[in-house]
């Protein structure tokens, strides 16, 4: 690489995915920039751009380790990649021989790019024990839309077919600062400048709570809830779309039936949403078309998470917005095709899915692919015979990021063999046996392809990593050359022709290139009237409708018809409860600056926000002799944890919002327990029953000020 | 080349602050020296964001956020207090600049600021934003400005400025009258 040089890649500091410029001189990065010329038109994020602190951080791992010493001591020797990869291999070979393949569980993290490796890996061990967090995250809504729609949707933000959103609503979705799945912040605030209305559906005046015509401050967990008192209106006053109900969706009869029970009267005691909000919301939705819809995660971190997704997707349908330009959009894959078949195409044995933690239960997550890792871990705290016996991470902290966290560290510790990848010796990473130092993504090749869209582009080495640390690419390549060589490939840059095989080019050609695109003319919409899914027309689910009725859900015996389940735990669920933890609890106050448990050793990022925030009424606060800045406990029945309070009159006062995923990487013990969110969550029963999907966002808790005599 | 003035967009500014790292990218700023555990991070950037709010009126959410950086003033009243001539204007692009072999670290510049704009760094020299005025001789938009996924960020002509404004204000007139 010589001096000077500018290297086009992608950024892989969350899902977006935004084209970034990174200039090299003398094997060194000096700028990290984004690129103008990509589709995010040069933008970039305080977390991507802090990168630079990332690659040059000195606590990076830089060599394979070995543990010494008992779990969690952090006594490390440091070993050959050839002795890392043999023993992690070794013990998969022998708890396979021994227990069958789903006593090897491989886990990832949100994802990273990488997904389908970890899938594949997964897949050619002949597990069904992948592990990661979609039941609570993205997965459960592709899945929703997979029975429903037949395939997922995407806000269409682009024109391409002639409209822009008229109307924009953001469901618990705050893309301008976050989680970019398959939609970018840049396109959507482009797209909001033209948008004639902009709907907020959120318990917190979000960042663009000004510029919204219309923000439904809705009690946190009942999401399923004001989408049937919307179908209720836009029904009962006829403003459906009817040509489209009629001709091309399934169960409008039973849908109606169902939406009388949820008149906005009724829904407004439920959500805590003026009626004459939900009713104007509704008017807007169902006449101001086209109408994009931006859905969040809360909606899946629910023990209502299949039917919060089921209400909003046939609110989007009635309401005629689907594969209409402005509307929602199954994009058309590049002429590379579906790049997830990388992850899919090995076949799991029947028997392995059938027996994957969780599978007896959740019938959505067995679709999915992905097993349950409440499950996982309670088999483990249990020693139940079909527990996981050797377990292999790859980006992710389970400790901080799956519900209720001293639980889950209690099934961790038990289990026989763990191996862990990370850039970091993360939280995770200290109870394991042995650990991967993990390339950053300036320092990997690699075909980001995080999520099936209109594109995907190529990320570019731009230096070369610390000590001998190795793409997250290549460790899956040599983990599974090792366990299943049939499945895997002589090196990377073959995994990456292989999945550009369609398009007719190489990787050294694409990257040359950059990206692979479908946009303009060539992105067709309305597909469903033509025989692109079905011949002679019509959607990829069983009835060939959009399914308002959903015969899969009927099939597998859950309520085929979307409807609302109160929380778990909820002044009106648990009123005794309530009397103890009178605040309703969300642990979903995301940051400007973390990713999940990300970059809190980043010295940019971390001197922007030092500690853990909480969100509390400035009024509630008043009550409770709290000020901003001070240090709060917030106690569930479950544990307690300390954040700083941020008084924030965006909020109702009954509500209390904290931010997840906080550790401390410069305490010895990283401070695995003060200030983790997980710590008040709950993996108890019930779930969602279709995907075993757990309560983040609507739990109760009680306040008050970390003091002396209780701290 | 005509003189260049900076412009935050408040009403459209939404706060995620990738313009401070984008300048401290740029400007490769060492980490604030202090950092958890021993206690809040001290230090200063070229770049700061304001949160306003929330608060409500009637039906409406009150609530913005302000980038405020050195705003380039034509008439700097931190160029005419500097008793060495440390400050000045770049005649080319008009960007107010500070030449640090001159600066003598009295903080007089600090005091005239009316935007608290200006701060010293670790060696007590005044150091403040430069419009990032390599790349603009080159063509190039400031860090700030390429990074801003809302478009809050403008550096251009007073003119050019007034335009933006008076865009919104026909938008709002618009949007307010009846029919």
């Amino acid at each position: 690489m010589s001096d000077g040089q500018m290297i086009k890649t992608t950024c892989k500091s969350c899902h977006g995915g935004c084209g970034v410029l990174v200039t090299v001189s003398g094997g060194a990065i000096t700028q990290i920039e984004g690129n103008p010329d990509s589709f995010t038109k040069g933008t970039m994020c305080a977390k991507g751009l802090a990168s630079i602190q990332e690659v040059y951080n000195p606590n990076r791992l830089r060599y394979p380790l070995k543990r010494k010493g008992e779990r969690g001591e952090d006594q490390w020797e440091r070993i050959s990649w050839g002795e890392a990869l043999n023993t992690i291999t070794q013990n998969m070979r022998d708890a396979v021989a021994q227990f069958g393949p789903n006593a090897v569980c491989i886990g990832q993290g949100t994802g990273r790019g990488y997904n389908i490796h970890t899938m594949r890996l997964a897949s050619s061990i002949g597990t069904g024990n992948l592990m990661g967090p979609g039941h609570v995250c993205y997965i459960s809504r592709l899945m929703t839309y997979a029975i429903t729609v037949g395939g997922r949707l995407m806000p269409d933000f682009h024109g391409w077919g002639g409209e822009f959103p008229k109307t924009i609503i953001a469901w618990a979705r705050q893309l301008e600062t976050n989680n970019p799945e398959n939609e970018m912040g840049v396109w959507f605030l482009s797209a909001l400048e033209k948008a004639k209305n902009f709907i907020i559906v959120d318990p917190r005046a979000t960042r663009l709570a000004s510029r919204a015509n219309l923000w439904l401050r809705i009690r946190p967990g009942t999401d399923a809830a004001l989408a049937l008192g919307m179908m209720n209106v836009i029904i009962n006053e006829g403003l459906y779309d009817q040509e489209f109900v009629h001709h091309w969706t399934f169960g409008f009869d039973q849908l109606r039936d169902r939406v009388q029970s949820y008149p906005p009267h009724r829904v407004a005691e439920i959500t805590w949403v003026p009626e004459e909000k939900i009713i104007k919301a509704a008017r807007i939705l169902a006449t101001e078309t086209p109408a994009a819809f931006m859905i969040g995660e809360p909606l899946e971190a629910s023990n209502n998470c299949t039917q919060n997704n089921r209400a909003v997707i046939c609110l989007l349908a009635i309401t005629g917005n689907i594969e209409r330009p402005g509307g929602m959009v199954n994009w058309k894959v590049t002429e590379a095709g579906d790049l997830e078949e990388f992850g899919r195409e090995i076949r799991v044995p029947k028997e392995s899915r059938g027996g994957m933690a969780g599978g007896d239960r959740y019938k959505l997550g067995v679709l999915s692919r992905i097993a349950h890792p409440d499950t996982i871990f309670k088999q483990l705290r249990e020693d139940d015979p079909k527990r996981v016996r050797v377990m292999h991470l790859q980006g992710t902290n389970p400790i901080l990021s799956y519900a209720n966290s001293k639980a889950v560290f209690a099934g961790l510790l038990k289990v026989g063999f763990l191996s862990v990848a990370d850039l970091y010796m993360s939280p995770t990473a200290r109870y394991a046996d042995v650990v991967l130092p993990v390339a950053h993504w300036l320092e990997s090749d690699g075909i980001w392809d995080e999520h099936a869209r209109f594109y995907f582009s190529a990320m570019v080495k731009a230096v070369e990593p610390p000590g001998e640390a190795r793409s997250d690419y290549w460790i899956y390549n040599e983990l599974g050359k090792r366990i299943a060589p049939q499945y895997w490939f002589e090196n990377v840059e073959m995994i990456f022709d292989y999945q550009l095989r369609k398009a007719n080019i190489t990787w050294e050609e694409f990257k040359k290139k950059g990206l692979l695109a479908r946009t303009g003319k060539d992105q067709p919409y309305y597909k469903y009237k033509s025989d692109y899914w079905r011949d002679g027309g019509g959607f990829r689910t069983p009835t060939g409708k959009v399914e308002l009725f959903c015969t899969t859900l009927e099939k597998f015996g859950y309520d085929p018809l979307p409807s609302y389940v109160e929380p778990n735990e909820s002044p009106y669920s648990t009123p005794e409860l309530f009397k103890e933890y009178p605040f309703i609890l969300s642990t979903g106050l995301r940051t400007l600056y973390f990713f999940h448990t990300q970059y809190r050793q980043n010295a940019w990022l971390r001197e922007r926000q030092p500690y853990p925030l909480v969100q509390i009424h400035p009024d509630t606060a008043q009550r409770l002799g709290i000020q901003d800045g001070d240090w709060v406990w917030i106690e569930t029945p479950r544990g307690r944890i300390k954040q700083k309070a941020w008084l924030f009159a965006g909020i109702d006062p009954r509500v209390v919002i904290t931010q997840h995923a906080w550790w401390y990487p410069e305490k010895p013990d990283h401070g695995l327990w003060e200030s983790n969110a997980n710590v008040l969550t709950t993996s108890d029963l019930p779930c969602d029953p279709a995907t075993g999907a757990t309560t983040f966002r609507a739990l109760l808790c009680r306040i008050y000020k970390v003091e002396e005599g209780n701290g | 080349m005509v003189k260049k003035t900076i412009f935050f967009d408040k009403d459209k500014c939404i706060g995620c602050c990738a313009c401070i790292i984008a300048c401290k990218m740029k400007h490769n700023s060492p980490p604030h020296p202090t950092i958890p555990p021993q206690g809040e991070p001290t230090g200063m950037n070229l770049i700061s964001v304001y949160h306003f709010g929330p608060a409500f009126s009637e039906d409406r959410v009150i609530q913005f956020f302000q980038p405020l950086s050195c705003m380039h003033c034509l008439d700097a009243p931190c160029i005419n207090v500097c008793p060495t001539n440390a400050i000045y204007a770049d005649s080319e692009t008009g960007a107010v600049l500070v030449n640090q072999k001159r600066c003598i670290g009295c903080k007089v510049c600090i005091w005239a600021c009316p935007y608290g704009a200006l701060h010293l760094d670790s060696k007590g020299r005044m150091e403040k934003c430069d419009m990032c005025i390599d790349r603009i001789k080159k063509g190039k938009l400031t860090a700030c400005e390429a990074t801003c996924v809302a478009r809050a960020i403008f550096v251009g002509t007073p003119e050019e400025v007034s335009q933006i404004q008076a865009k919104k204000a026909m938008a709002k007139i618009k949007d307010e009258s009846p029919g």
